[in-house]
């Protein structure tokens, strides 16, 4: 686990669910933490504090943004060893009314977000010889869902740039992508809490964000893997 | 994560893999029973039921309790197929597949009682298929249908995945270089090359991920395919 240790993570859309959980599990591992967050200044700052890290705010939508973020990071923690690309949203939305502004949201966001990480740390990371870049994706991904094509076009398109840039930039940088199953966090549906589909899952239950931060700590320190998709999802997706 | 006194059983226990599983699940807290072909406390020919049978029987009789499973044995031997002996063709896939399936039989009630967990150890050539390697690769791509059906059968009690690593630094390269007819170094170099992280694992950072799944930390994972392979193969 070279990387842990003297290094500094950033995890986007940090002030809750996984990036949250994630925040405080690349902590407790020893890293210093920049706690990303577009809007939720004050749970950012919550969650930064207990980590003893730091918040800052943009939106990864916004690529000057990702990149003033990214150098404010590197010149007030340090060079950035981990990069967790998590920010997100979900909405359902049947095809006839996903108009071109919903459209555009969703993917600006989830591989505009990536995009916009990656290129901000890649730099550094490449003259230092070493990184780790996690995008976070979802299950749907790899077997879609009636309700978000929008949602699931972005996170499959991630699995697509991850692999891509994990090719791309080897052997310094390894790049991964989790794509967790449903989570107990602010986005997940109620009817995905409720028993009628819990019990459908062979795990029985949905996960909780500590279980999606474990997976994201050990893809990223796991230093013979890169270009995996790797998806805690209870047994939802066995394929 | 620790094991916390919780009892692991590791075939294949003195390979280059299998020496580093016990090395990392001790580490992290597991009581490691280390199964071998050759004679010993807890030896056994795994290709017959009632030797794997007796192996888990033992471990019971001698540890009281089964939490992990990991089904780290094989055989390999490589030639084409259209001149594989037929009988060495079938002890490859009766021990790296039928060996983890009575292994996994003879082990699920104690794994239930245990709410414990299997890994398999399949491999990248389970995925990609491999000239020279069709008893193996069938073997190997046998785990991981192995691996998807025991994981639904058994949730959501056990949990059940399967690793498929990519080359290993370990003696089993020895039979490849053999088969190819180049050295050790030769070989290695080759893969390395196809690699994009341009180098062959170690059998240490392969255990690493193991230790993860099986450990509280994997607690969300079933039935999946984790693949430590350097980005060699980028498909499941």
């Amino acid at each position: 686990m070279s990387q842990t240790g003297d290094s500094v993570a950033v995890v986007t859309g940090a002030s809750s669910g996984i990036g949250r959980a994630t925040a405080e599990r690349l902590a407790g591992a020893g890293y210093r933490v920049a706690v990303n967050y577009a809007r939720n200044e004050r749970a950012a700052k919550a969650v930064a504090a207990s980590v003893a890290g730091r918040a800052y705010a943009a939106d990864v939508a916004d690529a000057r943004a990702v990149a003033d973020m990214v150098d404010r990071i590197e010149r007030e923690l340090g060079p950035i060893g981990v990069a967790v690309s998590n920010a997100g949203f979900y909405e359902e939305v049947l095809i006839d009314d996903i108009d071109d502004d919903r459209w555009s949201r969703m993917l600006r966001v989830h591989l505009g977000g990536a995009f916009h990480l990656t290129r901000a740390v890649v730099p550094a990371m490449r003259s230092r010889g070493a990184g780790s870049i996690v995008l976070v994706a979802s299950e749907l991904a790899l077997i879609g869902s009636p309700r978000a094509s929008h949602y699931v076009a972005a996170k499959s398109a991630l699995i697509g740039f991850g692999r891509s840039l994990a090719r791309e930039l080897a052997p310094q940088i390894r790049v991964n992508i989790v794509a967790p199953g449903p989570v107990d966090t602010p986005l997940l549906p109620d009817r995905d809490r409720a028993a009628a589909y819990t019990s459908t899952v062979p795990l029985r239950r949905i996960g909780h964000p500590p279980e999606i931060a474990e997976a994201i700590l050990h893809i990223a320190t796991a230093t013979f893997t890169t270009g995996a998709v790797y998806s805690p999802n209870g047994g939802v997706v066995i394929q | 994560m620790s094991g916390r006194d919780r009892v692991a059983l590791v075939t294949g226990a003195a390979g280059g893999l299998g020496r580093a599983l016990v090395a990392a699940l001790g580490d992290a807290g597991w009581v490691v029973v280390g199964a071998t072909h050759s004679d010993g406390p807890y030896g056994a020919d795994l290709s017959r039921a009632d030797e794997a049978r007796d192996l888990v029987a033992r471990v019971i009789a001698g540890r009281g309790r089964l939490d992990l499973l990991v089904a780290n044995h094989a055989a390999m031997t490589m030639a084409p197929v259209f001149e594989h002996p037929v009988d060495d063709w079938w002890r490859v896939v009766d021990t790296n597949l039928g060996g983890s399936f009575h292994l996994a039989r003879a082990a699920a009630p104690h794994l239930r009682e245990a709410a414990g967990a299997i890994v398999f150890i399949s491999s990248e050539w389970g995925i990609t298929g491999w000239p020279r390697a069709s008893a193996y690769a069938s073997s190997k791509a046998g785990l991981i249908g192995l691996t998807k059906a025991l994981a639904r059968e058994l949730a959501p009690r056990v949990r059940v995945n399967a690793l498929a690593p990519g080359i290993i630094n370990t003696p089993q390269l020895g039979v490849d270089a053999q088969d190819a007819g180049l050295t050790l170094g030769e070989m290695k170099g080759r893969y390395e090359e196809a690699t994009p992280l341009n180098r062959i694992a170690s059998p240490e950072e392969i255990a690493a991920t193991v230790v993860f799944l099986a450990s509280q930390a994997g607690s969300f994972y079933t039935g999946q395919v984790l693949q430590p392979n350097g980005g060699a193969t980028m498909a499941s």
